[in-house]
């Protein structure tokens, strides 16, 4: 138990529950930011550590981390000036196969599709001090990826605490074929484009993650070494989104591009 | 660090000409400082910071016969070596900069390591620009001198684009728009037995260190302004440089 910065405890446990809660029942519930006062950063990464214990107790496994908050566009929505991360959870990792996925809609609240590079993580990368060159030489592959994200606060009615205790409204993913080639492309200038149902919804390029989508990575790899923790071989890191956000329902097709990889197609059923 | 009083002397007035920004040094070989004493006087010179990584000089053999070596000599690259764009300049004495690789090492190295070896640990290779700061008014330094000034090291650029080999080509400096200096890729020698020597060297390398391997190119002069250095596969660094 801790104090909340509006005099009321903060319960990690039990906020961790509710949060689980409203990811299994598709029940949001209203910000925590609001409800309990939460407004510290680091207590509210205790409530999304608390509730991934609480999953992989049950079964769960993480096999990497997202990133989030990488666009000044969002940094600037959230008056923020640091990106988050949150862990990806294999009970929503849709492969594909032959290009192709088929994300079910049924567990979300609120969905939204983003493009992404995906970093496989070949060598220990452990911070303080990592640099971008050190990411991309610690990177044993890359692929293209789609992010479903989610909030389980009503109306993404986010501040920054709201998001990082909500796992950094990680909602689930897929990616295209690993491809080492593309460690050596211009991560900066790697462009993509997001068709929905046949029309053009969003575009964007690596620059938009943090400059460069390995600085995303560097980023991460010493943000978790301030939580004693470490980028593993074989974790998969969701570098951040590359263009805006765009709504999913069900019926949606997604066709993912980008430059020299094969097309990735997100059947939203 | 034991160093010798002229040691200790030569440290003085390397960090004082560095600080204040004034050339006022003594030759290493006036003060009779050979190479040994004058790595312990650059390994004074940045003691108490994190080395991130070595640069390497003097690679080119008709250089080492000029200045009587017969291998190249190493420089420590501690955090607050490596910048971004712009660059101030102002923080150089009478800065030079060249076009170069470095090598990003994804594996540690420990000495007596194989060429094979040393080829498995490189984790990238990326276009860098390495910014010379000379302590001396006029006149040749020695090798001495030179190693005492931490190989002249002044601070990086690194590129941000993860090239493997075989690399090819050249390395191209422009500054506003003109080509400065250029020198071909397989100047910078083997780079596996560049890595090798280096780790016999300093007792091992490690992991995430990056190592400046030096230049095929010719040292230019640093002034403000926009450059670009272009190297192989279309990949390219640009920076400011300003007063």
């Amino acid at each position: 138990m801790s104090e909340g910065s509006a005099g009321t405890k903060i319960d990690a446990e039990a906020l961790a529950r509710r949060l689980d809660e409203a990811w299994e029942s598709r029940e949001p519930i209203a910000p925590l930011s609001e409800s309990e006062g939460l407004e510290d950063v680091e207590r509210a990464y205790e409530i999304q550590t608390r509730w991934s214990e609480l999953r992989t107790s049950r079964g769960e496994r993480i096999v990497g981390r997202k990133i989030g908050l990488t666009s000044l566009a969002m940094q600037e929505q959230l008056g923020v000036s640091e990106p988050d991360y949150g862990s990806l959870w294999s009970s929503r990792y849709f492969p594909a196969q032959g290009g192709r996925a088929e994300i079910p809609a049924g567990p979300f609240l609120q969905p939204f599709l983003e493009g992404e590079l995906a970093f496989l993580i070949g060598r220990p990368l452990a911070g303080p001090g990592v640099t971008l060159q050190e990411a991309l030489a610690a990177t044993e592959a890359l692929a293209v990826a789609v992010e479903v994200v989610d909030s389980r606060i009503e109306d993404w009615n986010i501040k920054l605490p709201d998001t990082i205790a909500d796992n950094a409204s990680y909602g689930g993913f897929t990616t295209g074929p690993w491809s080492r080639d593309l460690r050596e492309a211009d991560l900066r200038t790697v462009g993509m484009l997001i068709n929905k149902s046949g029309s053009r919804v969003a575009e964007g390029m690596g620059a938009a993650s943090l400059g460069h989508p390995a600085e995303a990575v560097a980023w991460l790899a010493n943000k978790l070494a301030s939580f004693g923790t470490e980028l593993e071989p074989g974790d998969i890191v969701l570098s951040g989104s590359l263009g805006r956000a765009v709504p999913a329902k069900q019926g949606d097709i997604f066709v993912l591009e980008a430059h020299g990889q094969p097309p990735l197609t997100v059947t939203f059923a | 660090m034991n160093l010798s009083d002229d040691e200790s002397t030569l440290l003085t007035h390397i960090r004082e000409a560095r600080e204040s920004r004034e050339t006022a040094v003594p030759k290493a070989e006036e003060l009779g400082i050979g190479i040994d004493g004058a790595y312990r006087v650059q390994a004074a010179l940045v003691e108490g910071r994190e080395v991130i990584g070595y640069k390497l000089g003097l690679i080119k053999p008709e250089g080492q016969a000029q200045m009587g070596v017969d291998s190249p000599i190493y420089g420590r690259a501690h955090e607050d070596m490596v910048l971004e764009s712009p660059v101030r300049l102002s923080s150089f004495l009478q800065p030079q900069f060249e076009p170069e690789l470095a090598v990003v090492l994804g594996e540690d190295l420990p000495p007596g390591t194989s060429p094979g070896a040393a080829h498995a640990a490189i984790g990238g290779i990326y276009l860098a620009i390495d910014f010379l700061s000379n302590v001396w008014e006029g006149g040749t330094p020695t090798v001495a001198d030179v190693v005492a000034n931490n190989v002249a090291g002044g601070a990086f650029l690194l590129g941000e684009r993860l090239l493997s080999e075989p690399l090819e080509g050249s390395l191209r400096l422009y500054h506003n728009g003109r080509l400065l200096t250029e020198g071909p890729v397989g100047g910078i020698g083997n780079i596996g037995e560049r890595l090798v020597w280096l780790s016999e060297a300093v007792s091992g390398l490690e992991a995430g260190q990056a190592i400046f391997l030096g230049t095929p190119a010719v040292p230019q002069e640093a002034v403000a302004g926009t450059i670009e250095l272009h190297g192989p596969r279309g990949s390219v660094l640009v920076a400011d440089l300003q007063d």
